[in-house]
């Protein structure tokens, strides 16, 4: 029990927590801008997996961060626009399109890294970089707090910082009205001047990009390598993350950090013999007994005007 | 299906092959100093020989310059079909009411791994066992798609995403009961006891293992074909699908129908993974999702939700699968470059606004002809 106690009252846990949180909450952000304009995005798996790719091949081609980083977002985009371009022009339905651009990342991630490096499982043969972490001067010689906001990596402080931006952008700016009415009724922002396709494929791509960058996060900040199918349906874990967020970027933030840090409470409450698998499904299912709550609270008040 | 969609359907394929080709080619196109003509020269040599290998390989080997049926690829065809068949009939009904119930793979895992302790521990009787076995998985399976079918039929709650859920909570949940009760000791890595001799399927042919779940999985085509279509039960289903208000308003209980979809749905997806296990593995030996109900999702798609179209799908998919996978034998092409081919299939196939405007346009222009034509002037007021 003691052994349990202090490895969760530990810093290294708290930071084990906040590293597992950053890829997912990236996503989960981008899950939220696509979901509020009304076309969810499950292709955030197969865009994360892409951009963690590009990033690294990039950097091992190049040795330069800013093109793998601007690589990935690139990747972001495309993967993006093919889906607008399927689901908000060819009426493709939005899920089947995404489905199909997790199974085209899928494989062709394998297959083009067999090409570029002659080996169909991971990267490590290729000298790839790391996105840096970031000592934030003075803070890191406080102690205890210091040891809690110093030292991240760089991609965390920007999570922090999108958090934020994606709230102000969502709902404090004409784009975030207009994202927000589409996803409400497309037909009514219609009738009031708003393109539903720009602002739906805006939406896209914001989404896209916010994969990308959690998707780099994998492979150049967790590791250094790209190894195959490594997102591991984080993707689909930020989806939990949104749904269970609910609206708003705070809400969002919350709720990839409740997965992130289980995935860290998985490993130390080994200790006392609760299996991984107890502590890795409760996310999950906490996410459908919310969405289960919430559709009942929903359900429940439109009953209540209807008479 | 419509004379159309068959074309968009072999237009789809071909595209799919060209670029699977194309792949091939890149893939053992030489490095070193030859010049370029030389070098594709070669290239074209080697992925002709590919290709001709992925094409073929399921039903035909070469030997001694030779091409004589090949017994082992085709059992193997045949075998790697019957889960998907299966699990695209699954997501087929669910589909065909419109909703995206994307729990197949959870259903599947959790049905087979459930199931598994009854396939070990349930009294030997012959064929009474393995049907037992199934029944229960596909029990388990309509079970845990009941979840998301109460939720949305009764509080409107997305089935997409919480299916999705409990697809990871399925596997979780699988897995445990795997290592905590049903675990191999003597096994190197973590695999179930082996099932009881009674509770494997009849084996059509024994040195291949060619098991009888083809059988299942076609009597199950049919039968939900029959019902589909033969049913009223069938046409409410697709009534919904079509238009749920209409369907409503006629005075079909919709909800209560939806939630009956995703049951029986459920319950054919249950019983996939088990019928695979029973069938080939005679255990249960999966340490991961191993991805059917995906699968299911592209059979559907491909069989535009029609089930007796799904298994040619299916037979389809595996067929390239396993093309792929012999080829990868022979050559350094990783077969997963069959991945790239069914998104892209799945892609156009999908895409149906595209063909299905410009036939839109071509119909409404000579409707609005013909009106003219009938009306004379008075079509302008």
């Amino acid at each position: 029990m003691n052994n349990v106690l202090s490895s969760i009252l530990s810093w290294e846990f708290v930071a084990a927590g906040i590293r597992v949180t950053t890829p997912i909450l990236l996503a989960a952000l981008g899950a939220l801008v696509a979901e509020l304009a009304g076309t969810p995005n499950i292709a955030l798996e197969g865009t994360m997996l892409f951009s963690a790719f590009v990033g690294v091949i990039i950097s091992g081609f190049t040795h330069s961060l800013w093109l793998s980083v601007i690589g990935a977002l690139i990747t972001g985009i495309i993967m993006s626009t093919i889906l607008a371009y399927f689901s908000l022009k060819l009426k493709t339905d939005i899920i089947m399109a995404a489905i199909a651009l997790n199974i085209f990342a899928s494989g062709g991630t394998i297959y083009a890294l067999y090409l570029l490096t002659g080996d169909k499982g991971s990267s490590a043969s290729l000298k790839s970089l790391v996105l840096p972490s970031i000592d934030i001067p003075i803070l890191k010689d406080i102690p205890i707090l210091g040891d809690i906001l110093s030292g991240h990596h760089i991609l965390t402080y920007i999570a922090i910082i999108l958090v934020f931006l994606i709230q102000y952008m969502l709902y404090r700016t004409p784009l975030g009205l207009r994202i927000r009415s589409v996803g409400e009724s497309p037909d009514a922002a219609r009738s009031v001047g708003i393109s539903v396709f720009k602002t739906q494929y805006t939406a896209l791509i914001i989404s896209g990009m916010l994969a990308s960058l959690g998707g780099i996060f994998l492979s150049m900040g967790y590791v250094e390598w790209f190894a195959r199918d490594m997102t591991s349906g984080r993707g689909f874990i930020a989806l939990a993350a949104q749904a269970l967020g609910g609206t708003s970027a705070y809400g969002v933030a919350l709720g990839s950090l409740l997965f992130g840090f289980s995935e860290a409470l998985s490993f130390s409450l080994q200790f006392l013999n609760i299996p991984y698998e107890v502590t890795q499904s409760m996310p999950f299912i906490i996410t459908v007994g919310a969405l289960a709550f919430y559709a009942w609270n929903k359900a429940k008040n439109k009953k209540n005007r209807d008479i | 299906m419509k004379r159309y969609e068959i074309y968009r359907t072999a237009i789809a394929i071909g595209i799919a092959l060209f670029l699977g080709y194309i792949l091939i080619l890149v893939t053992v196109y030489p490095e070193g100093s030859m010049v370029f003509a030389e070098k594709m020269k070669i290239a074209f040599k080697e992925a002709n020989e590919s290709f001709k290998t992925f094409l073929l390989s399921p039903i035909l080997k070469e030997r001694r310059g030779e091409w004589i049926f090949n017994l082992r690829g085709f059992i193997q065809w045949i075998n790697e079909s019957v889960p998907i068949i299966i699990t695209g009939l699954a997501v087929s009904l669910i589909f065909t009411a419109k909703h995206f119930n994307i729990g197949a793979e959870g259903q599947l895992f959790l049905g087979a791994a459930i199931a598994t302790g009854a396939a070990i521990y349930f009294p030997s009787i012959p064929i009474i066992t393995p049907i037992v076995v199934i029944l229960l998985a596909s029990l388990v399976g309509a079970g845990w798609s009941a979840i998301p079918g109460y939720l949305k039929s009764k509080w409107n709650a997305s089935e997409v995403v919480t299916s999705l859920m409990l697809n990871y909570v399925a596997l979780y949940m699988g897995l445990f009961i795997i290592k905590t009760f049903l675990r191999d000791p003597n096994a190197g890595q973590l695999v179930s006891l082996k099932f009881s001799d009674s509770a494997t399927l009849f084996l059509l042919n024994s040195r291949y293992r060619w098991h009888s779940g083809i059988l299942i999985a076609l009597a199950l085509s049919f039968a939900l074909w029959f019902v589909m279509k033969k049913t009223t039960w069938g046409y409410k289903v697709r009534l919904i699908g079509n238009n749920k208000h209409f369907a409503y308003y006629s005075g079909i209980n919709t909800q209560k129908t939806f939630f009956q979809v995703h049951l029986l749905s459920g319950a054919i997806a249950g019983t996939a993974g088990i019928i695979e296990l029973l069938g080939y593995y005679g255990r249960f030996v999966w340490l991961y999702s191993p991805g059917y109900g995906w699968d299911g999702i592209i059979i559907a798609t491909l069989a535009r939700n029609n089930p007796i179209y799904v298994p040619i799908a299916a037979l389809f998919l595996s067929y390239i699968r396993v093309g792929a996978k012999t080829m990868g034998r022979y050559t350094n092409i990783p077969p997963e470059m069959v991945s790239i081919l069914q998104a892209t299939i799945i892609l156009l196939v999908t895409a149906e606004a595209f063909l299905s405007q410009m036939r839109q346009r071509a119909i409404e222009k000579e409707a609005r002809s013909t009106e003219e034509a009938i009306a004379g002037g008075d079509a302008n007021e």
